[in-house]
């Protein structure tokens, strides 16, 4: 009887220690498994926010801007997706943003340059100011001896009647395109005659006692 | 001996684009030439308006004559109708209408040109001179003594424009320059 109770004490302490085993393994196996379809899980879904980003940058339809669109793309990068579309799709957003990029430093540019101009034109009106002021007020005179009274008194500052205008009617290219030239005394006149002042002096030359020998106009 | 030979004729084609580049005429010029044009003839109808009123000083219309004739062509002519006989339209030479405009028989004079457009628009001729037509309508008033309105009519007008580019010498610079020069004025039309 003694042997056989050992034996049982035995086979239960087996079945003891394989239930312990088995059940520790099969524990282990199971929280692998579910770190692994964990982690598959977050992939896909890595993968798939990857495709949507990549493809609303492509399409144009978020709100980020060109530094966080590139941001994001170097995050997906980062991840190294093995997976066509996005390869696909991370190629044609570089492209993209390259391009953006260009014509955001294109029209950074352009806007720098309008400013300069707005700036040099607005430098040139304030500059002659006074001149254009004054070539106005001859235009708007009420009658013909108050005209030709301003008139008088502006020919004071020219060197001669004849001192030449320049009209500038067009800027392009670099070349600029002129009317037929006159003469200031004519210019006043014309002035006077037309009722309307529709230029604004871009230069002046003056000779040494200060009167002024050339004057260029810009039609506005 | 070979290669300067391919350098004059590099320099020759150079200078020669750069000429035609200057007479040939971008949209955005052709724009500019076109309301210079206009704008001419906008002056014409100011000056014609001044010439024929009564209120204007005799050294001053003289003056805006002389400035009128400037921007036409020598032997230009201008065309002038009459409600009587509508038909018969006599041409003057630019100077004879002004002064024969100066001195119209009425005590108040009025001259209004409105819808002056282009009938043709410019056109480059062989010459490198641009033609084109711009209509005009001009409504004229004449008044007696008393202020009555004794005649009016109005007139169709066609004026020929041409333009075409010079170059002078000021102050040591060479200017390009559009040299508009309106030509005769054909009436079209006269009615009440």
């Amino acid at each position: 009887m003694k042997p056989l109770v050992k034996n049982t004490a035995k086979i239960m302490m087996f079945l003891l220690a394989a239930i312990i085993i088995t059940g520790g393994a099969t524990s282990c196996k199971s929280k692998k498994k579910l770190a692994r379809e964990k982690s598959a899980a977050e992939y896909t879904m890595k993968v798939e926010q990857a495709k949507r980003d990549l493809t609303a940058m492509l399409n144009g339809t978020t709100n980020w801007s060109l530094e966080e669109q590139d941001n994001r793309l170097n995050v997906i990068k980062s991840y190294n997706i093995d997976d066509d579309e996005v390869i696909d799709l991370i190629t044609k957003v570089e492209s993209k943003i390259s391009m953006d990029k260009a014509e955001a430093e294109r029209k950074d540019e352009e806007d720098r340059l309008k400013r300069e101009e707005d700036e040099k034109i607005k430098d040139a009106a304030a500059k002659y100011e006074e001149f254009d002021n004054q070539l106005n007020a001859i235009s708007k005179s009420t009658t013909i001896d108050a005209a030709n009274k301003k008139i008088t008194l502006s020919l004071e500052q020219f060197a001669t009647p004849d001192v030449p205008v320049l009209i500038i009617i067009s800027q392009y290219g670099g070349v600029n395109d002129y009317d037929r030239p006159t003469t200031i005394s004519k210019f006043l006149n014309y002035l006077k005659d037309k009722k309307q002042y529709q230029y604004q002096v871009e230069s002046v030359k003056r000779d040494g006692l200060g009167k002024i020998t050339e004057v260029e106009l810009i039609k506005k | 001996m070979k290669l300067s030979y391919l350098w004059i004729l590099i320099a020759t084609l150079g200078v020669s684009f750069s000429v035609y580049s200057q007479d040939e005429l971008s949209p955005e010029r052709k724009q500019a030439v076109d309301s210079l044009a206009l704008e001419k003839v906008r002056d014409l109808s100011k000056y014609i308006s001044i010439i024929g009123s009564k209120e204007t000083l005799w050294s001053e219309a003289d003056r805006v004559i002389q400035r009128a004739e400037e921007l036409f062509m020598t032997g230009s002519e201008i065309g002038v109708s009459s409600l009587v006989n509508p038909d018969d339209i006599k041409y003057y030479l630019v100077r004879k209408y002004f002064e024969r405009l100066m001195r119209l028989n009425y005590k108040k004079v009025e001259i209004e040109w409105y819808n002056i457009e282009y009938m043709s628009d410019l056109q480059k001729q062989p010459d490198g001179t641009y033609v084109g037509v711009i209509t005009i309508f001009q409504k004229f008033k004449g008044y007696d003594a008393e202020g009555r309105l004794i005649y009016q009519d109005t007139t169709k007008k066609d004026i020929t424009v041409y333009v075409k580019r010079k170059e002078t010498q000021i102050g040591g610079r060479l200017i390009g320059f559009w040299d508009v020069l309106l030509g005769d004025m054909r009436v079209k039309e006269t009615s009440k």
